[in-house]
């Protein structure tokens, strides 16, 4: 399971420097790396040449789904962001070297980067535990890889042919429609395996316990068990609340802490693929948290609405429903992304209606916030609207807020992604949505939900970086 | 020939069926010459489930018609400006004889109604019992078209025939405008003064030959659909189709009809086949231009599955005269007439449209009008072959009243029951319409 914003790795990664468009010149030498017990090559060089012709027939350029894990992590994954947003890079977000081929006696074995890497679940998990990267003294992140003991008396081609699709952990009866690549072969030692650690407590921890939200991808980039592999990931690290669910009422802050990552919200799975809904919900059963993304396009792309009338978007809203989400994630217009608008007061109370929870995307500017929290129709409370009976919030004032006793109006959302989380906090905060005691909630009227614990005051950026050892 | 027999021959030959009321007549040169005109007024108002219809009030149609008669030779145009266009009507030359044994042979030749189109089709809109003919007819049926038609007539028979193209301009875009083989046929068991029972059907083949060139490939493309049986809003979204890739349609219809002096009823079945014929092979290589490749011939194919549809529908409707003249049949055209004189009727008609040809188990989504195979959602599915068009159900009652020979109002109420995949809120549709209407 890896992170992967984009269809391929051209952009957020230097892979077009490290490889060629080709299958890597080291996939020879990255077979060559498994060693017997004695030190001898595991894999015969027929073999092996054999296996690199397979490979190459199998071969998508630059999609991760045509690479080890081993070698992206040769790849720097945060120079990309220096040279796009230069006013905001870092050195320490690019390697200082890209991995290679290293030979010890003719023996070759792959050395990673000293930068940011392609991340994997697993290590999203373990920073939102408190952990960082384990680094060796060069700046390397160490993760020793293996064969699986399943396949370790097979030979390349055997392997090939073995390939099977993933089984739920919990219900064997689930298994993954069409197995998965080959390439599955290997282990790595994510956690404490084979001698060697992959994370170590992170000095700079500062208590935060954040939860995570994996998105499945466009479906033709993923074998078709991905889902089932995250719930088995998720279950061998403990946040699988299906089959480690947390106390119902553990709550989200503590001591002034986000504290999610030890409630049920700790992992909210996201999509904007038919398919992927569609199996997450065969293995999930809708008992994880799940997002549905909406954007369109025109003509309409595989995966987007076409007709967002009132009864186009009823029906998405509909489906995403039956097949187990219960979040709604629709674009919002405005700068700077210049989004398509899908969050309309009357979708925001089509979404509201379904009683599904409506988390917009992505929130750049302070006028994005004063918009989609109600702050332009509302007129200091004198312009009522007509999704008022449904979307009206009444918020009583907190030492924080910029009025007095209460402010009312609609707001069209309950959550938000956002890239600024400054501005984000800031208008929270003085808008009375955070460190606020008695803020309504909105899907079971009477009861308040408690968000006093939050910190009210929101640390510089940049300062956030520094204490992180950026 | 009699001066009077000619107008008679002429008149039901044209587009109105009612006498035009100004003729001028060289007896020298024995030619004949009428000019008429025709005017409707539609007011409506709708009250559907969800979807908006625009109610108000409209001149449905305007026109300027002519004739010149010559012997045995009779020349009809017909021109409309109705929603203030020029549409072209009727034109066309006809050769008419009577064999002395009661039949009657007429060549003629030009633009005007396919004898398949439909009973209701072949029945001009002034004469018409109804503010529109039924849906089935205009969804199904077939208007006027460019061609040449043989058709023979006497008391019991009516064999009408003939050969078209389906655009009378050669306007489109890629290919031509195609072929068209039509025929009528009537048997009248009763056919008196008094009364009229006539039984038949008809038949209709068309080779579609126009269409627009994508990706190097003629796309042939045949649209079906229908109003909601009204004028003033002319939107077809709740019944219509398009149906890429068409190559060949075959139409086949029944119709009956009876009527006495007091009492009409007529009732159609009209049964529409499509095939489908594309170039695939040259569309796949066009496709295989990046690494979404699908491989082969036959990988494509399945995908993007291809197979011919079948629609049907049909109406029934009937008529009672309060007071006025009595009901009377035009064998020449094989239909009803309107109203003459001074008259009041009371009608009712029941219409079916089907325009839905689905596959079992398929989901449709309506936020992407796309029905998928598998029945559910996917990223890349295969192409479906299922056909939403809309399947409507018309319960129409109405007044009419005709002043004299000229002036006639109309009053009908319809409920339509709908089931229409893209549009799953829109049920249930009431309207009223009313019509003035002036034919001279």
């Amino acid at each position: 399971m890896l992170a992967n914003h984009d269809e391929n790795l051209k952009r957020t990664t230097n892979i077009e420097d490290v490889f060629s468009d080709e299958v890597p010149t080291i996939r020879k030498d990255f077979y060559r790396s498994f060693r017997n017990a004695d030190g001898s090559q595991h894999f015969s060089e027929e073999d092996i040449d054999a296996q690199y012709a397979r490979d190459k027939q199998d071969f998508r350029s630059n999609y991760t789904l045509s690479y080890y894990y081993a070698e992206l992590l040769m790849l720097d994954a945060g120079k990309w962001f220096n040279d796009g947003t230069p006013e905001q890079g870092r050195t320490s977000f690019a390697a200082k070297h890209n991995g290679k081929v290293v030979y010890n006696n003719g023996v070759p074995s792959i050395q990673y980067s000293d930068g940011l890497y392609v991340s994997a679940l697993q290590d999203q998990i373990n920073y939102a535990m408190g952990k960082k990267l384990n680094r060796d003294s060069e700046g390397r992140r160490v993760l020793t890889y293996k064969i699986k003991d399943e396949y370790k008396d097979m030979t390349l081609a055997e392997i090939y042919k073995a390939a099977k699709a993933a089984v739920k952990c919990d219900d064997p009866s689930v298994v993954g429609s069409k197995a998965a690549k080959y390439m599955d072969f290997v282990e790595y030692s994510f956690g404490d395996k084979n001698g060697s650690t992959a994370y170590v407590n992170d000095e700079a921890d500062n208590g935060n316990r954040p939860g995570i939200y994996p998105e499945f991808k466009e479906s033709w980039l993923n074998p078709k068990d991905i889902e089932i592999r995250v719930y088995n990931i998720l279950d061998e690290w403990g946040w699988n609340i299906i089959t480690k669910p947390e106390t119902a009422n553990n709550p989200f802050y503590v001591a002034g802490k986000v504290n999610v990552g030890n409630t049920n919200g700790k992992v909210i799975l996201q999509t904007f693929s038919f398919d992927a809904l569609h199996r997450a919900y065969g293995v999930f059963k809708g008992q994880v948290p799940m997002c549905y993304l909406l954007w369109i396009s025109t003509p309409a792309y595989a995966t987007d609405i076409a007709y967002d009338t009132p009864t186009g978007y009823a029906d998405f809203i509909k489906y995403a429903q039956d097949n187990g989400a219960h979040i709604i994630g629709p674009a919002i217009s405005g700068a700077p992304n210049n989004y398509p608008e899908m969050n309309n007061p009357w979708q925001a109370y089509m979404i509201r209606k379904a009683g599904m929870l409506n988390h917009p995307y992505s929130f750049d500017s302070d006028a994005q916030m004063k918009k989609y929290m109600g702050y332009f129709v509302n007129f200091w409370g004198e312009n009522p609207t007509e999704f008022d009976d449904l979307l009206n919030v009444n918020v009583l004032a907190t030492p924080y807020t910029t009025f007095k006793e209460s402010s009312s109006h609609p707001v069209y959302m309950d959550g938000f992604f956002t890239n600024r989380s400054e501005i984000s906090l800031h208008y929270m905060i003085e808008n009375g949505f955070r460190c606020n005691a008695k803020l309504a909630n909105p899907f079971r009227p009477g009861q308040t939900y408690d968000n006093s614990q939050a910190p009210s005051t929101v640390p510089n950026a940049d300062a956030v970086l520094d204490a992180l050892g950026y | 020939m009699p001066v009077l027999a000619l107008c008679a021959l002429s008149a039901t030959a044209q587009d109105f069926d009612s006498k035009p009321a100004v003729t001028i007549d060289n007896e020298k040169e024995d030619l004949h010459f009428t000019v008429g005109a025709r005017f409707m007024a539609d007011a409506a108002y709708y009250h559907n489930d969800f979807t908006p219809m625009q109610s108000g009030a409209a001149i449905t149609d305007a026109r300027i018609r002519t004739s010149l008669t010559y012997q045995d030779w009779y020349f009809y145009a017909d021109f409309g400006f109705g929603g203030g266009k020029f549409s072209q009507k009727n034109i066309f030359l006809q050769y008419a004889k009577e064999d002395g044994k009661g039949g009657r042979h007429a060549v003629k030749g030009g633009y005007y109604n396919d004898p398949a189109g439909s009973m209701a089709r072949n029945t001009s809109l002034g004469s018409y019992h109804f503010i529109s003919r039924a849906g089935a007819s205009n969804a199904l049926g077939e208007g006027r078209e460019l061609g040449l038609t043989y058709k023979y007539t006497n008391d019991k028979f009516m064999a009408y025939q003939g050969v078209f193209t389906e655009n009378q301009y050669n306007k489109e875009e890629a290919g031509f405008n195609g072929i068209v083989l039509a025929g009528r046929y009537l048997y009248r068991p009763i056919s008196d003064e008094h009364q009229t029972l006539a039984i038949g059907g008809n038949i209709r083949y068309q080779h579609v030959g126009g269409g627009v060139r994508e990706k190097n490939v003629l796309k042939k493309t045949l649209n079906l659909g229908q109003t909601m049986e009204t004028f003033v809003d002319e939107d077809e979204q709740f019944v219509s189709c398009s149906l890429p890739w068409a190559e060949n349609v075959l139409d086949a219809g029944a119709e009956v009809l009876y009527h006495n002096e007091k009492f009409f009823a007529r009732g159609e079945y009209m049964y529409k086949h499509v095939t489908k014929k594309r170039d695939s092979k040259t569309l796949f290589d066009a496709s295989n231009n990046n690494i979404d490749t699908w491989g082969t011939l036959d990988a494509w194919t399945a995908a993007n599955p291809l197979r011919s549809n079948n629609f049907h529908g049909g109406y029934i409707e009937a008529g009672y005269m309060i007071f006025g003249n009595p009901y009377s049949y035009d064998k020449n055209e094989g239909v009803l007439r309107g109203l003459s004189g001074r008259s009041l009727e009371v009608v009712g008609r029941f219409n079916y449209t089907g325009l839905n040809d689905k596959v079992e188990g398929e989901y449709f989504s309506a936020g992407r009008n796309q029905y998928y195979p598998n029945g559910y959602m996917e990223d890349w599915p295969y192409s479906s072959t299922s056909v939403g068009g809309g399947a409507v159900r018309s319960y129409t009652l109405g007044l009419n009243y005709s002043f004299n020979k000229f002036a006639q109002v109309m009053l009908d109420y319809t409920y339509h029951h709908l089931s229409k995949d893209f549009l799953p809120y829109d049920k249930d549709f009431h309207q009223v319409q009313a019509r003035l209407q002036f034919v001279f």
